[in-house]
C-alpha cells in the first residue's frame, strides 16, 4: 500500500522534472554536468568478447568526459538493468536508473559473426522514459572505436544540437623517426600513422575545407615551399615554391585560396593564393614580420601575427578593404593565432617569463582569458571544428607532445608519447 | 678447371671492386675534399638525433643538402630576437668577404637561425632576416649578391642541444656553406 503510495507521488512529479530537464540547454562544460549512466555493451548472441566491449566503453567513457558536460554515476552502483539486453524504451527499467540519480542512460548491445561487427547504440532520456537516439552501425572488427566515437558525436548532437568531433582526425608533425614529417592519428591519439617520407623538414600543416587534404611546408628541395597532399591517394602537390620562405599556409574555410606567407619580395607578407599556387592578393605591405595567418569562418578576415608595433603582436585584416586593427594590446609577444570556427574567440599563445601559455581572446580585441597556467610551454593552439576544444602542443611532460583541452582550458589530457617530440596539431573537419 | 678458378677469382674482384665503387658514390657530406676549397667541416647533416625507424627501417636522414661548411667562412652571432649586425658579426663578415673574393668560383648559402625560444614561424622569418642582413653586408663590401643565396631554417636546427643562455647564444646565427 505504501508502495502504491510512492509510486503515485512519483508518477505526480515526474513529469514536472522532466520538461524541467529537457528545457535545459547545455552548451558550455561547467554550466551544469548532466548525470549519465554509461553501462557496458552486452553481446546479442554467441560469446561475450571483452575486448570490444571494453573498448566502446573506454572511448565512450573518454569522449564524454572530455566534453566536460557529463558527471557518470558509479558502474558499481548499477542495478539488474545494466545486465538486460532490452534496448526499447519499454524494455529499461528507468525507475532503478532514477534511483541513482542519472538523467540520460547509455545502453547497447555488439555481435560479432566472423570479422563483421554490428552494434547497436541507445541513449535514453531517463526522465522522460524515452529514447532520445539510437543508432546501428555495421562494420569490421577493428571498427569499434570509429563507431563508439561516432556515437559520442551523435550523443552531443542530440544533446546539444552541434554534433561532437570524435571521429575527425588530427595532423600534426613528429620527429619520431629522427626527422619532422607529417603525421595523423585520431582526435584520442590512436593509430598514429606517418604521412610524409621526406626525410628533410616538414612543418605547420593544415587540413583543407572540403575533402580529406592538407598543406604544409617541406624543406625537402632545399627551400621551405608549400605542398599539398591528399591523404588517401598520398598524391603530392607543390603549391609555392618561391625564393625564400612559403610557410603557414591556411586554406581558406569558404572558396578555393590559400593564405600563406611568402618572402620572394625579401620581406615577409601575407597572401592569397590559389590551390595551384598563382598569387590573387597581398594583404599586407609593411616592413615589418608579418606572418601566421588564420581565417575567420566566413573567410572575410584573417587574424596574424606582425612586430610592426615592435613587439610581435596580434592584427586583424579585412580581406576585401585591407583595412588591418590590432587585437592584442596585452603582453609582449603574442603569436599562433587561430580563430574560432564558431567565429567568437581568437586562441593564441603569449611568451611571458621565457615561457609560452595559452590566451583566448574575443575577436573585438575584448575579453582577454588566461587558459594554460604551465608547467612547460603551451603552444600552437587550434580548435576542433565545433569550438569545443582547442588541441595544442606542450613540453610539460618533457618533449613536445600533443594535448587536448576544453576551449576554457579545462580537462587538459596529452594524447601523443612525451617523448616523441610532436607539435603543430590541426584538427581536420568532417571526416 | 684453371680458367674457371681464374674467372671466379676475377668475378670476385669485379664484387669487390663494385663495393668499393658504391661506397665511393655515396659519401657522407663532410667526408669529400676534393673541391680544392679548403678544410671541409662537418654540416648538420649528421645533426640528426637517434631513428626510432618506424617502419622498421634503420635509415635516418639521405643528404638534406650538398651544402658544406668551408673553413675559410665563418658563423655569426646575433643578440635575442635582434637581426642586426654586432660588432664581431661585422669584424667575422670581413673576413668572409676577403675569402670570398680570394675565392671567387666559391657560392654561397647563407643560412639563418634562431634559438628555440619563439614562434617556430616568427622565428622563420626571423631567420631569414638575419641571412639578409649578412648577406647585405657581404654585398656592401663587394661580393657579388649573385654569389650569395639565402635560406631560414628559424630554430629547426639548433647547433647545440643545450636550452640556457649559453646554448641560445650559439644558435642564434648565421651559417655560410659553399654550394656545390
Amino acid at each position: 500500500m505504501r508502495m502504491i503510495k510512492y509510486f503515485l507521488l512519483l508518477a505526480l512529479l515526474l513529469p514536472l522534472t522532466a520538461t524541467a530537464a529537457t528545457e535545459i540547454e547545455i552548451s558550455a562544460p561547467g554550466e551544469q554536468r548532466m548525470p549519465l549512466a554509461l553501462t557496458t555493451f552486452l553481446p546479442t548472441d554467441g560469446a561475450a568478447v571483452d575486448e570490444i566491449a571494453a573498448e566502446i566503453n573506454e572511448v565512450l567513457n573518454a569522449d564524454l568526459d572530455l566534453t566536460g558536460l557529463f558527471r557518470f554515476a558509479d558502474p558499481a552502483s548499477f542495478l539488474s538493468d545494466a545486465e538486460r539486453i532490452g534496448l526499447y524504451s519499454t524494455q529499461v527499467d528507468f525507475a532503478q536508473w532514477r534511483l541513482l540519480g542519472a538523467d540520460l542512460l547509455v545502453k547497447g548491445t555488439y555481435s560479432l559473426q566472423g570479422d563483421q561487427l554490428v552494434i547497436e547504440a541507445r541513449l535514453f532520456d531517463v526522465v522522460n522514459r524515452r529514447l532520445k537516439s539510437g543508432r546501428r552501425y555495421l562494420g569490421r572488427s577493428t571498427d569499434v572505436r570509429r563507431m563508439a566515437h561516432s556515437f559520442a558525436d551523435q550523443i552531443l548532437k542530440d544533446l546539444t544540437g552541434e554534433i561532437g568531433p570524435f571521429s575527425q582526425r588530427i595532423a600534426y608533425v613528429s620527429k619520431q623517426t629522427g626527422n619532422k614529417e607529417l603525421w595523423l592519428m585520431d582526435v584520442d591519439g590512436h593509430a598514429p600513422v606517418r604521412l610524409t617520407d621526406h626525410r628533410s623538414i616538414v612543418l605547420n600543416p593544415d587540413f583543407s575545407p572540403l575533402g580529406k587534404e592538407l598543406t604544409f611546408t617541406s624543406y625537402v628541395a632545399n627551400n621551405p615551399d608549400l605542398y599539398r597532399k591528399e591523404i588517401y591517394t598520398g598524391q603530392e602537390a607543390k603549391v609555392s615554391s618561391r625564393q625564400g620562405l612559403n610557410v603557414a599556409g591556411r586554406f581558406a574555410p569558404i572558396g578555393r585560396e590559400i593564405a600563406v606567407t611568402l618572402t620572394k619580395d625579401g620581406n615577409p607578407e601575407i597572401y592569397l593564393i590559389s590551390y595551384s599556387g598563382a598569387i590573387h592578393k597581398r594583404l599586407t605591405n609593411n616592413w615589418a614580420i608579418d606572418i601566421d595567418p588564420s581565417w575567420s569562418p566566413d573567410s572575410g578576415h584573417l587574424v596574424f601575427v606582425s612586430n610592426r608595433l615592435g613587439n610581435p603582436h596580434l592584427f586583424t585584416v579585412n580581406v576585401y578593404t585591407g583595412e588591418t586593427r590590432r587585437l592584442t594590446t596585452h603582453g609582449k609577444y603574442n603569436v599562433t593565432p587561430a580563430w574560432s570556427p564558431k567565429g567568437d574567440r581568437i586562441a593564441f599563445a603569449r611568451q611571458s617569463g621565457g615561457r609560452f601559455d595559452l590566451y583566448s581572446i574575443k575577436t573585438d580585441g575584448s575579453d582577454e582569458r588566461r587558459l594554460t597556467f604551465g608547467p612547460g610551454n603551451q603552444e600552437h593552439p587550434r580548435w576542433s571544428p565545433d569550438g569545443r576544444f582547442l588541441v595544442y602542443s606542450s613540453d610539460a611532460d618533457g618533449k613536445k607532445a600533443i594535448y587536448v583541452m576544453r576551449a576554457d582550458g579545462t580537462g587538459a589530457r596529452r594524447l601523443t608519447e612525451a617523448g616523441d617530440d610532436s607539435s603543430h596539431p590541426a584538427w581536420s573537419g568532417r571526416w | 678447371m684453371k680458367i674457371w678458378r681464374t674467372l671466379q677469382y676475377s668475378l670476385m674482384v669485379l664484387a669487390l671492386t663494385s663495393l668499393l665503387a658504391a661506397c665511393a658514390t655515396t659519401p657522407p657530406p663532410s667526408a669529400s675534399t676534393a673541391d680544392g676549397q679548403g678544410q671541409v667541416a662537418a654540416t648538420d647533416v649528421s645533426q640528426q638525433p637517434d631513428v626510432k625507424g618506424v617502419d622498421g627501417s634503420s635509415m635516418s636522414s639521405s643528404g638534406v643538402s650538398d651544402h658544406v661548411a668551408v673553413k675559410g667562412l665563418q658563423r655569426i652571432n646575433f643578440d635575442f630576437d635582434q637581426f642586426t649586425l654586432t660588432n664581431a658579426a661585422r669584424v667575422v663578415l670581413k673576413q668572409n668577404a676577403a675569402y670570398l673574393q680570394e675565392n671567387s668560383g666559391v657560392k654561397v648559402v647563407i643560412e639563418g637561425h634562431c634559438d628555440d625560444r619563439g614562434s617556430d614561424e616568427y622565428n622563420l622569418a626571423l631567420g631569414e632576416r638575419r641571412a639578409a642582413a649578412a648577406q647585405q653586408y657581404l654585398v656592401s663590401l663587394g661580393v657579388s649578391a649573385s654569389r650569395l643565396s639565402l635560406i631560414s631554417y628559424g630554430e629547426e636546427k639548433p647547433l647545440v642541444a643545450q636550452s640556457d643562455e649559453q646554448g641560445w647564444a650559439q644558435n642564434r646565427r648565421a651559417e655560410f656553406k659553399a654550394i656545390r
